[in-house]
């Protein structure tokens, strides 16, 4: 037995798999997903060119168009109706549905912070809107 | 026979290998900490874009590069539309949700400045509404 591993031993060394690679692959792996993780959560909207909607508004009826402007962080306009930003959703919704483009002009004034406008273009994009022109320069 | 099975080292770094390529576009932006806006809808599905990265504190970036200014910003968006063959590359503005909007707005239209055709706004996906 004892010339059995000698002899074992003398021939190959032990027979453990050695796993400092395959460990250090998986740890380089865990730290590329740490990193990549809150990007993979990230996604944008679209927004079309100003003057695009500007020149849609020469050729398109008016009666058709829908305009909403964030003036402040609770509350916006919805063509000529001012109202709470929470009901903004249900007010575009109707209008949507109406319009024959589906396309929501936005202005937003300097001041209302981003995550506003944003939370503004989320309700819009919600309620069926088909394009968002950003207008204002 | 002592023979290391190797099928599961090569395994484990083929899929690292493809995890890489996946991840590489989107890890070419600026290390900034910003703070995106949260959002439920989501719209373009743009794997590779140009990134314009808005500090809270007035800091700006294309993709990894930071800029010393707003000012650089239409010269840096136009010379990454140079160093890139497409023409009609999106433009995805990633601005803190505490900047007033002036900023965002200034940064879209010196990115238009730039040769952008076309633009997106940069949020944080905050599942079902």
């Amino acid at each position: 037995m004892r010339r059995w591993n000698e002899s074992r031993e003398s021939a190959g060394g032990t027979s453990d798999v050695n796993l400092t690679p395959l460990i250090d692959v998986s740890l380089v792996l865990v730290v590329i997903l740490l990193l990549a993780t809150p990007l993979a959560f990230e996604s944008s909207f679209a927004v079309r060119r100003a003057e695009a909607a500007a020149r849609a508004a020469t050729d398109e009826n008016r009666t058709a168009r829908i305009e909403v402007a964030v003036l402040s962080a609770d509350s916006v306009r919805v063509n000529r109706a001012v109202m709470p930003s929470a009901d903004l959703g249900r007010a575009l919704e109707p209008l949507i549905e109406r319009s024959p483009d589906g396309v929501v002009a936005v202005s937003c004034r300097d001041s209302v912070p981003h995550g506003s406008f944003v939370a503004a273009l989320d309700a819009i994009k919600l309620s069926g809107a088909q394009d968002i022109a950003v207008t204002g320069r | 026979m002592t023979r290391i099975n190797v099928t599961p080292i090569i395994d484990v770094a083929l899929v690292l290998v493809i995890i890489l390529l996946i991840t590489a576009p989107m890890l070419s932006v600026a290390d900034l900490d910003i703070e995106l806006p949260q959002a439920h809808a989501r719209d373009t599905e743009d794997t590779v874009f140009v990134s314009i990265t808005l500090g809270a504190h007035g800091e700006v970036a294309v993709d990894d590069h930071v800029l010393s200014g707003p000012q650089a910003l239409a010269a840096a968006v136009r010379d990454r539309f140079a160093a890139d063959d497409r023409d009609d590359l999106l433009v995805v503005v990633r601005a803190d949700s505490r900047l007033p909007h002036a900023a965002v707005r200034a940064a879209m239209n010196a990115a238009r400045d730039g040769g952008a055709l076309r633009l997106a706004v940069a949020t944080r996906q905050g599942g079902q509404p």
